[in-house]
């Protein structure tokens, strides 16, 4: 290999690569313009119904609808009282999210001090009926409270004989580690699959692109060893995916300090970047970029064509969600030990527990070792490919 | 100089050439004739080493293409015709400095040197436009230009007329006849009978993959008793097809 020869392939790449609009688009565009407005978009559409479903809560109430317990409803905010000839079918329609059955009974029941029953329909199928469900349920509670107090006012007891322990929750956990616990699985995602997708269009260009179009001949009759056109391309291919990985976590980082999702709790907060975690986060982006960018190369070198060679590569954004999902409800700590030294799932549990804020050294450590295990493995199965004149040649 | 030694390749279990032995020596252009699919092609890669024969040696120089690759590659420029294989969103320049600088020509020489090869070849002022957009005849002019920015001693052009209008084809033909005076070793295989009569001093005619003429033009001449080249060539290959 020589470093000068692998310099001049490389700096003609980049700047091959640049001039390439379907190249940059994928690996930057994508990221800093797509992910946001994807995020954003779901977490405002997600927000809208939330607000629609809490803000305007249509009901029917039959039977007794002369009762007291209809007013405290009707005061329940967002709530809105229709009449309907068939009220079922309103419910069902989507027209209205409850139907609640006043007994004509309730006052004589209650004044007998009795337990009364009342029937309330609902459509656990749609979210907004779940909603009024639970409204339904809380502005029950509180007038239950009203007349259990009368009742116990009655015979000269206080509320606290039949609730002598209040409860009340604290969080331990601090703004970086909610935020964290929200937002790492996202920031994991978008990290892994930009990881995996930025290099795919570089990479079947630089080989079976090059191949078909027949400079690739050219380039191995000159001077130049075959593993300096290889390193050159593998880092060409490194620096998209990278850029993209980069490219991507800035853009949903912005997006998040400039948006509040529905569930976050705590503001967002980019100290999770310590100086370990943003060593190590940087060495495992290296790491996974060259891993994915020798597989890719391998198979950009052992397809056929410029077709087949984008056929086989899409599916490594596939393979690379696998262990995003898998690994995306649990918390670092919960992620076995065994995930620390598999192929794409060590970066996931690293990167979780970066963004956690939970970094932990050992981890870190058996990620970064596995890692270079695997980038070994791939760029030695691409250069064992990349050797053999049978897949050069057209 | 050129020297094939029963050279043979095979791809798994097809034989593409077997048993070519020639010499081509400095100042000389000696023209490679055969149908397609003949083998034409491959026996050039295989002296680019860009294929491995399966056996036989070829020397480039004196240096065999089995053990020192690298030598054989430093002293021959080479270009295969049909699709032109060039970097699209590169310029022209772009294109012939970037062999160039792999070839370990100073920058100064080098722009030199394109300069020099551009005036030759006629290419005006489209050097530094991208060349993705250039006509066949255009890329073809850079891709000579690319092939000979080292200045080679062997020269190896695989059909290299091929989409060129009349008046390009007879500036390379000048440029061939140009570098044969300068003492370069010519290889060159084409379809174009014509052609093949201005510019070589020799011909070797290879069909399916094995050599069935090797001489100069008067000689075959002699051997069909005609003056008609295109009728020599069907007949030779006609005749190779009854064997
Ligand atoms: N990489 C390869 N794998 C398998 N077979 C090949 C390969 N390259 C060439 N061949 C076969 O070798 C034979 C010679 O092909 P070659 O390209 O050398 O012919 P050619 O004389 O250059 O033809 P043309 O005039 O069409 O360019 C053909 O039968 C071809 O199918
Ligand atoms: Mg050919």
């Amino acid at each position: 290999m020589n470093v000068h020869h692998v310099w001049l392939i490389f700096h003609k790449e980049f700047i091959d690569l640049i001039r390439d609009r379907k190249t940059w688009i994928g690996a930057f565009v994508i990221p800093i313009i797509v992910i946001p407005f994807v995020v954003s978009l779901l977490g405002s559409s997600m927000d809208a119904i939330r607000k629609e479903a809490n803000e305007y809560i249509p009901l029917i109430i039959i039977g007794n609808t002369q009762h007291e317990l209809v007013q405290q409803i009707r005061k329940t905010r967002g709530v809105t009282l229709l009449e309907s000839p068939d009220p079922l079918q309103s419910l069902r329609d989507g027209g209205v999210r409850a139907v609640i059955e006043i007994p004509r009974d309730l006052q004589k029941t209650l004044l007998q001090g009795n337990s009364a029953n009342i029937r309330i329909w609902y459509d656990p199928s749609n979210q907004k009926s779940e909603i009024a469900k639970t409204i339904i349920q809380e502005a029950f509670t509180e007038y239950e409270k009203t007349i259990v107090q009368q009742r116990l006012r009655h015979v000269g007891l206080s509320y606290s004989t039949i609730k002598p322990i209040s409860t009340q929750f604290e969080s331990v956990a601090s703004d970086e580690k909610i935020s964290g616990s929200l937002l790492s699985g996202m920031f994991t995602i978008v990290l892994i699959l930009s990881l995996a997708s930025g290099g795919i269009a570089c990479a079947t260009d630089l080989i079976a692109g090059e191949r078909e179009r027949g400079t690739l001949e050219t380039l191995i009759s000159a001077p130049v060893s075959a593993n300096s056109i290889l390193t050159a391309k593998l880092m060409a291919v490194m620096l998209m995916s990278g850029i993209s990985a980069l490219a991507s976590i800035t853009s949903v980082s912005i997006i998040f300090s400039l948006t509040t999702l529905e569930g976050q709790s705590a503001p967002f907060t980019l100290s999770f970047l310590t100086v370990p975690s943003v060593i190590t986060l940087l060495l495992m982006i290296i790491l996974l970029s060259a891993m994915f960018a020798g597989v890719e190369l391998a198979i950009s070198t052992l397809a056929k064509s410029f077709k087949e060679s984008q056929t086989y590569l899409t599916p490594i954004v596939f393979v690379a969600m696998v262990p995003s999902y898998m690994l995306m409800p649990l918390n670092p700590v919960d992620i076995p030990l065994l995930y620390y030294v598999l192929p794409i799932f060590n970066g996931v549990a690293v990167f979780k527990e970066i963004f956690f804020g939970e970094l932990q050294l050992a981890h870190a450590l058996m990620a970064i070792g596995s890692s270079m295990i695997y980038v070994l493995i791939a760029i030695t199965l691409a250069a064992k490919f990349f050797s053999r004149e049978d897949l050069l040649v057209k | 100089m050129i020297e094939l030694e029963s050279v043979k390749k095979s791809f798994r279990d097809v034989t593409a050439v077997e048993g070519i032995s020639f010499t081509v020596h400095p100042g000389e252009v000696l023209g490679l004739l055969g149908e397609n699919g003949a083998g034409k092609t491959t026996t050039m890669r295989m002296m680019a080493t860009i294929l491995t024969p399966t056996e036989g040696d070829i020397r480039i120089d004196g240096f065999s293409v089995r053990t020192h690759p690298m030598e054989v590659r430093k002293r021959i420029g080479l270009l295969f015709g049909g699709d032109v294989e060039l970097y699209g969103r590169l310029t022209a320049r772009e294109n012939i400095a970037y062999f160039g600088r792999l070839y370990g020509i100073e920058e100064e020489t080098l722009q030199n040197r394109i300069d020099e090869l551009s005036g030759m070849l006629e290419m005006g002022d489209y050097l530094n436009r991208r060349v993705g957009a250039f006509s066949r005849g255009m890329k073809q002019k850079v891709a000579i230009a690319r092939a000979l920015v080292h200045n080679p001693d062997v020269i190896l052009f695989d059909e290299p007329t091929t989409g060129l209008d009349i008046s390009s084809a007879s500036v390379f033909r000048r440029l061939i006849l140009d570098l044969r005076t300068q003492g370069k070793t010519i290889l060159f295989s084409s379809h174009n009978m014509g052609e093949v009569e201005k510019l070589c001093t020799r011909l070797v005619i290879i069909h399916r993959g094995g050599m069935i003429f090797e001489g100069t033009i008067p000689a075959l001449r002699e051997q069909y008793g005609t003056n008609d080249l295109d009728e020599i060539f069907i007949q030779a290959v006609g005749g190779g097809k009854r064997n």
